[in-house]
């Protein structure tokens, strides 16, 4: 994500993020960034520091003023919108982060950890924040160790490891189970579970369990870690007989 | 025990520690409110032994707290301040230079010789580069003021009054501005700013100079008492209130002033030289002797049984301590000049050389043979006065200007039979000479 | 003091400006380009063009409000974390300054000592702060990682680098501002004020605040008053600086005159009663009514004389296309004090040729063409001569000047604040430029040691590296040391010591980079001028340190915006 922003240069290739270099400061025009952590200016209240970013986009006040409302009301910090940033609490700081990040309106945003170190209530918010951006029509690209919440609020899953893109895809076609069919239904009486079990036996099947789906991101996570350690540098790709 | 107690027992149990540990701090460190025996036991012991800063004069509380704010970094300040005062001097930045010295002493306040110094190179050095004797006179008193504010804040120490003193008699008396500098001090030039009196920092009353200057001199002595000066013999150091008187009295026959005034003058010198300095006692090697001792013979004799000395011995002793100071000498001078006919004396030779200076040659040479005349009685009568320079030249000097008149009313040169006070003459000379010059420059050559 | 300094030629400035950053941007240029092809072969180059590109690219595309927001967040920053508590400690030295000045001296030494404590105050107080805002701000900006969020805005490297620089200005604009006013008024009260009963209270606010250097109350016939001109205590006198030569004792002229035993040799001597003279002549243009003479002559005597008086000095005006020579009234100098002298446009004087009394107008008989090379212009020739036979008196070129009507000390005072001001604008230019590619100590370091040596070091650097100071370069005053040589005595020779003295060639030569590097920065400190009395002249201060700033600025942005481009802001 640094390389993207060119916070870090490449060692060798060349990158190019919505058609032109990560060097190019002009792309900034149309991206959101939430750094991972302090990165703020904790002299600043809420309102100072959206005001701040907004002049660096070269916004009018007026244009400054309405966003700054409109932002500081979609992370609910309409509380604490005088306060110096360094009275802030982590969950306060993260959501005033991610309001900066979108003074732009930006077209792509780019979170760094955007839940770590937050209360479930608050990760909670967060993420509904992520996939109400979602249904806006951004782009949200989001790192994460906390792969509950990534598996809540993602797509598409990249997994990097040792500096390797080991795993790449929907999150529901890498996470669905080759060699298991999950039905769901509704609430079915015992006469009815006994009716399907027949009708599955009749294809040569078996009822396994009756319940909710139990595989995890955290299980394809571990699952292609241990593999690449198997085989360094190869991209993971489940094999034949995995797969049948 | 600690970790059951509530927070507000423990609060409480630390302020009482804080209050027990209080107390013997409180009872050794109460400050001293002056008085003797007041104060903690750490300011009692600090008067007994003389340790506090008090005790060596005034404290200047910025100079204190300069120190305090320094650390240990006041040996490296005042050095850089001393260059930076160097370099001042030498580009003739007055006024920059004399607010470095005030830095330079707020750091140095108890170290004498720093004053000593600086007062000296206010009083002479940068007074003399000046130009104008008004100015060279404010340089003067900028130095004098400076000694004194320096004697304050070390009232303890002899030499700093005496460099008072001396800055005073001396520097405005006998330097080559005197005759200005002895007016100024009386009705300073700044008459704007004194309205035509004294500056009166440094003469409150209106004084003569040297009046002045023996008070600063009276005080050193007194503090020598209690702490002995390391500049010169004690039997000058103490000589010098009366020697001020003696100047004064000198300075105002120099000056011209031969009435009752001047007498009085003289009578006070003779009373201080002879009454007091003369009776002083001065610790020699084996015994404690005072320059009068000679005319009182049962001191000699009691002297002499204390200490064992023999008599031979003790007179020679007496007898370096006057030769040092001059002491029969200015004894017979003072003795002689408190006489109202020594004044007709010294006025008739004055008259006389106003006189010519103004062409009245007959009247000029009629006051210059009546008070030589008078002048050889004084000379027979007090022997003492015989040896000094400024009582021989004197007299040759009137001759000269005798001669000088008989010259011009009869072309000739006077036989020699003709001089008056031939014996002083003939007797010295060799003298006449360099004089001879001195009296060229002045009126011409013969 | 010395106020000499040569005016300031612009023109000659930016020439050697221009040659001088021209010539490092060429060099650093063509070495990258080299070095890049060494590298990386033929994609060297085009990465380097490429980055050159966009820098034109970013400094032509520069957004004013991206800017003005990095400053004021500057400001802000400044403010919020309570930099501005150096006003505390300008106001406790100003309110016990009091006891370090003495109120015993002169009333214009006075005015010097208050207005130089005033200013240096104002100026030592500033810098610190400055400096160490300026060098740990960008540093702690990276370390907090502020920063990042910054530049993954549109924001350009140099506008970060602009704003700061714009910031901190500001913020030291303000601390200067209000120090100088308060400096100001503390001037005002040290100093003893006329209370002329004639005064209207407006005139003597204006006296006393210094905004008019003199009124003139005109006489009032009823009640017999005279006619009065009252000048305020503090003034800053506008001097018309002269050519100097001298004359010997036979006549001759010369450059110098006699050395009395001055260490300081700023001051030449004339020897009184001879035909010795010091011969100013001063550019004349117009003319006025009436000239007005100021001077600073200093006296050494070599005998008492007349005890009482000064030394007299007279001006003789001479022209010598006409053998003019026109001798006014000897008076007696003032030493370290002004000496004021008039002259009429109608000069009258005893012409010992014709026994009798001339009238010569100024402009018209006495003004000529002078045909010396450094002239080439009207000028009025002054010969300054001692009457004292056995006396001498000293002059330098700058103490003898025609004076035009006073400026106000207001505007003086202020324009020296103002030099401070640019002082903490160079500062911080070079403090935030350094803090782009180093971190907070060290940029505080590297910037304080530019300034003390800028302040200070300049003269002993320029005898260094000229060989005028005695014992060598470091490597040959180290063996001088170690082995008790004097440095007067010549160094064996031997191939050691060429080997030594090749060394410290080389060291000496990185000094007289460093030299010229490094601008001389007490150009920047106008308070002599204003203590002394001055005006602060445009040309040569103003103007002079205005350009110097500028001329620092621009590569010190250039330098900051690639450093900041080129560095991987999260690799710590």
């Amino acid at each position: 994500m640094k390389l993207l922003l060119g916070l870090l240069f490449p060692t060798e290739g060349e990158i190019t993020i919505l058609g032109k270099p990560a060097s190019d400061v002009s792309k900034n025009e149309w991206i959101g960034y939430l750094p991972e952590e302090s990165y703020l200016y904790r002299f600043l209240n809420a309102e100072e520091t959206l005001d701040f970013y907004g002049r660096l986009f070269d916004m009018s006040p007026q244009q400054r003023k309405e966003r700054s409302n409109q932002l500081i009301e979609l992370v609910g910090l309409q509380n604490a919108r005088k306060r110096q940033l360094k009275e802030y609490s982590k969950g306060m700081t993260r959501r005033i982060g991610l309001a900066q990040a979108l003074i732009n309106n930006p077209d792509l945003i780019l979170l760094d950890e955007p839940t770590s170190g937050l209360d479930p209530l608050g990760s909670r918010d967060m993420k509904d924040l992520i996939v109400k951006l979602k249904n806006e029509g951004k782009t949200v690209v989001m790192c994460s160790h906390l792969l509950a919440d990534v598996q809540d609020v993602c797509d598409r899953i990249a997994i990097l490891y040792a500096g390797e893109l080991k795993e790449l895809g929907r999150v529901e076609d890498l996470l669905k189970e080759q060699n298991e069919t999950e039905l769901l239904t509704s609430k079915l009486s015992p006469a009815a579970v006994a009716d399907v079990e027949a009708a599955l036996a009749k294809h040569n099947a078996k009822l396994i369990r009756h319940g909710h789906p139990t595989n995890s991101l955290e299980d394809l996570f571990l699952k292609t870690v241990q593999k690449s350690q198997e085989r360094p540098g190869q991209r993971y790709v489940p094999t034949a007989s995995e797969k049948s | 025990m600690i970790e059951q107690l509530t927070l507000q027992q423990r609060k409480l149990a630390y302020l009482i520690g804080i209050v027990l540990l209080m107390l013997p701090v409180i009872l050794f460190g109460i400050p001293a409110t002056g008085e003797e025996g007041s104060g903690g036991k750490l300011a009692r012991l600090r008067q007994e032994h003389d340790l506090g800063e008090s005790t060596l004069g005034k404290v200047d509380p910025t100079s204190a707290t300069m120190n305090l704010v320094l650390l240990g970094m006041r040996g490296v300040a005042v050095n850089l301040l001393r260059m930076q005062l160097d370099e001042e001097k030498d580009q003739k930045q007055w006024a920059q230079m004399r607010a470095t010295t005030e830095s330079v002493i707020l750091l140095q306040p108890h170290y004498i010789q720093v004053w000593r110094y600086l007062g000296w190179n206010l009083a002479y050095n940068v007074s003399a580069e000046w130009d104008a004797v008004e100015d060279r006179y404010f340089w003067v008193k900028e130095g004098t003021k400076f000694l004194m504010q320096g004697s304050e804040r070390n009232n303890r120490d002899p030499e700093v009054y005496w460099d008072t003193g001396n800055t005073l008699g001396k520097k405005i008396g006998r330097s080559d501005e005197w005759k200005h500098f002895r007016k100024f001090f009386k009705v300073d030039p700044d008459t704007e700013r004194y309205k035509g009196g004294p500056d009166s920092e440094i003469n409150q009353a209106g004084n003569d100079n040297y009046l002045v200057a023996k008070d600063w001199f009276q005080k050193a002595n007194d503090a020598d008492e209690k702490r002995a000066q390391h500049i010169m013999m004690d039997v000058l150091f103490r000589s010098y209130p009366a020697r001020s008187q003696l100047d004064y009295a000198d300075a105002l026959h120099r000056e011209g002033q031969f009435d009752e005034t001047a007498r009085k003058a003289w009578d006070g010198a003779y009373h201080d030289w002879v009454e007091v300095f003369g009776q002083m006692r001065f610790q020699t090697g084996d015994c404690e002797i005072f320059l009068e001792m000679p005319a009182f013979e049962n001191a000699m004799d009691q002297t002499m049984a204390a200490s064992g000395v023999t008599r031979d011995k003790l007179e020679r002793e007496i007898n370096l301590y006057q030769n040092v100071s001059n002491y029969r000498y200015w004894r017979a001078k003072s003795h002689a000049e408190k006489h109202v006919n020594t004044a007709a004396v010294h006025r008739d030779l004055y008259e006389g050389e106003q006189l010519f200076k103004v062409n009245e040659l007959d009247a000029a040479q009629e006051s210059l043979e009546s008070g030589l005349k008078g002048y050889k009685v004084l000379l027979d009568s007090y022997k003492d006065l015989t040896v000094d320079d400024s009582a021989i030249e004197e007299g040759l000097w009137a001759i000269m200007i005798w001669q000088k008149i008989y010259q011009l009313r009869n072309q000739v040169q006077p036989p020699e039979e003709e001089i008056p006070l031939r014996s002083l003459w003939d007797k010295e000379i060799h003298r006449v000479p360099n004089l001879q010059q001195d009296f060229n420059r002045k009126y011409g050559p013969s | 003091m010395t106020f000499d300094r040569d005016p300031f030629a612009l023109l000659t400035g930016l020439r050697d400006w221009l040659l001088v950053f021209g010539g490092f941007v060429g060099i650093i240029f063509s070495a990258t380009i080299l070095v890049a092809l060494g590298i990386y072969g033929t994609s060297g180059p085009v990465a380097v063009m490429s980055r050159v590109w966009q820098g034109l690219h970013d400094f032509t595309h520069l957004s004013p409000k991206r800017i003005w927001a990095i400053s004021r967040l500057t400001i802000l920053e400044a403010w919020r974390r309570k930099a501005l508590w150096v006003f505390a400690v300008f106001a406790f030295l100003m309110m016990f300054a009091g006891w370090f000045l003495d109120s015993e001296l002169r009333v214009d030494m006075q005015v010097k000592n208050a207005v130089s404590f005033a200013l240096t105050t104002v100026l030592w107080l500033t810098i610190p702060v400055l400096l160490l805002l300026s060098c740990w701000g960008i540093p702690e900006d990276i370390r907090v990682r502020s920063l990042h969020t910054v530049v993954t805005k549109p924001v350009r490297r140099n506008e970060i680098v602009m704003g700061r620089i714009l910031g901190f200005s500001a913020v030291s604009a303000t601390i200067v501002a209000i120090m100088g006013v308060v400096g100001y008024v503390w001037v005002l009260r040290q100093v003893p004020e006329d209370h002329q009963p004639r005064l209207s209270g407006w005139n003597r606010l204006c006296l006393a605040v210094g905004l008019l250097p003199n009124i003139s109350i005109e006489a009032d016939p009823k009640n017999d008053l005279p006619a009065i001109d009252v000048s305020a205590k503090k003034f800053c006198r506008m001097p018309v600086y002269g050519t100097l030569e001298f004359v010997d004792r036979e006549g001759a002229i010369a450059t110098k005159g006699i050395n009395t035993g001055d260490i300081w040799e700023f001051r030449s001597y004339i020897e009184g009663g001879t035909k010795a003279s010091a011969r100013y002549k001063f550019a004349v243009n117009d003319p006025v009514d009436q000239l007005k003479l100021e001077s600073r002559f200093e006296a050494f005597r070599t005998h008492k004389g007349r005890i009482g008086q000064s030394l007299l000095v007279r001006y003789v005006l001479v022209n010598p296309t006409k053998s003019l020579r026109v001798p006014l009234p000897s008076f007696e100098i003032k030493e370290f004090s002004l000496n004021e002298q008039f002259i009429n446009r109608e000069v009258s004087y005893y012409d010992e040729d014709l026994k009798d009394t001339r009238t010569v107008d100024l402009f018209k008989d006495l003004v000529y063409f002078d045909e010396d090379e450094k002239l080439k212009r009207n000028v009025l020739q002054i010969e300054v001569q001692c009457l004292d036979s056995g006396q001498y008196l000293g002059m330098a070129r700058t103490d003898f000047f025609i004076r035009l009507p006073d400026r106000s000390f207001l505007m003086g005072y202020f324009k020296a604040v103002f030099g401070i001001w640019l002082l903490t604008v160079f500062i911080v230019s070079i403090g935030v430029t350094a803090s782009t590619f180093v971190k907070g100590p060290v940029a505080t370091m590297l910037t304080f040691s530019v300034l003390i040596v800028g302040q200070g070091f300049r003269d002993f650097m320029i005898k260094l590296v000229t060989g005028e100071q005695k014992g060598g370069g470091p490597i040959e005053s180290w063996y001088r040391l170690v082995t008790h040589m004097n440095d007067t005595l010549a160094l064996p020779d031997t191939v050691g010591v060429q080997i030594m003295q090749g060394i410290d060639k080389v060291l000496l030569s990185g000094l007289w980079l460093t030299q010229h590097l490094i601008p001389d920065l007490s150009s920047f400190v106008m308070s002599p001028y204003v203590a002394n009395g001055f005006d602060v002249p445009w040309g040569m201060a103003m103007f002079r340190s205005l350009a110097m700033t500028i001329g620092y600025l621009i590569p010190c942005v250039l330098i900051g915006y690639y450093s900041l481009t080129l560095r991987e802001l999260e690799a710590k």
